[in-house]
């Protein structure tokens, strides 16, 4: 039991490394990506993967029942990915 | 010749807190989605009204409140471990660091507005900046209230009421502050990067 929270210290450690490099890139995507569409792309992937680690690890869903990781799973993929359509269509 | 019998213990999956507070959240989210959608259609609509109202924003203070709010959900998360391991007192001190990271996030916030507002820009100048108002001081609320949840699980916490494997007030508490950061993390890239 220990040993488990152990790791989850861990896992909540490298996630918030993650959401934080991530962050950054994505303030600065504009400035090294020309094109504004892959800009909209990357930085809506960006918010999929920190959706993700929010999701999984700070809320603890990968440890919940499949119905409703999923439900948030999806709410992190389906908005973001709405909006890219929205913008590049 | 027999096989020895093997016994596997699937641990339960079990959803963190409580039912009604989930479907809170997700009633949350479906609210902040119409209006992540709505802003994406203005913008489409009025793309140059939108272009040089983000050139108007600051982007560090929104990068700044995104490291706040990301942080503040760490120390959340990390308060819930020390809760989980029966360490009362440490999880009451990584909740009041995570206020301190937002408090840190509301003063950025109310810096960005007052600027915007010395610069004669209100929530009247145009749909970008009424979407703007509308969306942040609608997610500001919601930090505001999420720093009372988390006063009233760590006031809880200090008293003892979380013992016997009976967690689930202080894990309703901190999945609501997840869900204030899933919101940000949509919101930041929307109004200040894209």
């Amino acid at each position: 039991m220990q040993n488990n929270k152990a790791i989850n210290m861990a896992a909540a450690t490298k996630s918030w490394f993650l959401l934080i490099t991530l962050s950054v890139i994505a303030i600065y995507l504009p400035a090294f990506v020309d094109n504004r569409s892959l800009t909209i792309i990357g930085a809506l992937v960006i918010v999929v993967l920190k959706g993700q680690q929010i999701v999984d690890i700070f809320m603890e869903l990968n440890n919940a029942p499949k119905l409703w990781r999923t439900l948030f799973l999806s709410y992190i993929i389906l908005v973001p990915l709405i909006i890219t359509i929205i913008y590049l269509v | 010749m027999s096989n020895p019998s093997i016994t596997v213990v699937v641990p339960d999956k079990k959803l963190p807190g409580d039912l009604a507070m989930w479907f809170f959240i997700l009633a949350e989210l479906t609210v902040f989605a119409i209006f992540f959608i709505g802003f994406s259609v203005s913008e489409q609509l009025n793309a140059e009204m939108f272009s040089l109202g983000k050139a108007q924003l600051h982007q560090t203070a929104g990068l700044i409140n995104t490291i706040a709010l990301i942080t503040s959900s760490f120390f959340v998360a990390l308060a819930l471990t020390k809760i989980h391991k029966a360490q009362a007192k440490q999880s009451v001190l990584l909740l009041l660091i995570a206020k301190a990271f937002a408090i840190i996030y509301i003063s950025v916030k109310i810096w960005e507005y007052l600027s915007l507002f010395e610069q004669g820009i209100t929530i009247e100048t145009n749909t970008f900046f009424t979407l703007y108002f509308l969306i942040t001081a609608f997610h500001l609320m919601h930090v505001l209230l999420g720093m009372v949840i988390l006063s009233f699980i760590a006031h809880s916490a200090w008293q003892g009421k979380y013992q016997n494997n009976e967690f689930s007030g202080f894990e309703a508490g901190t999945s609501y502050w997840h869900m204030v950061d899933l919101l940000w993390i949509i919101l930041f890239p929307l109004i200040y990067v894209i």
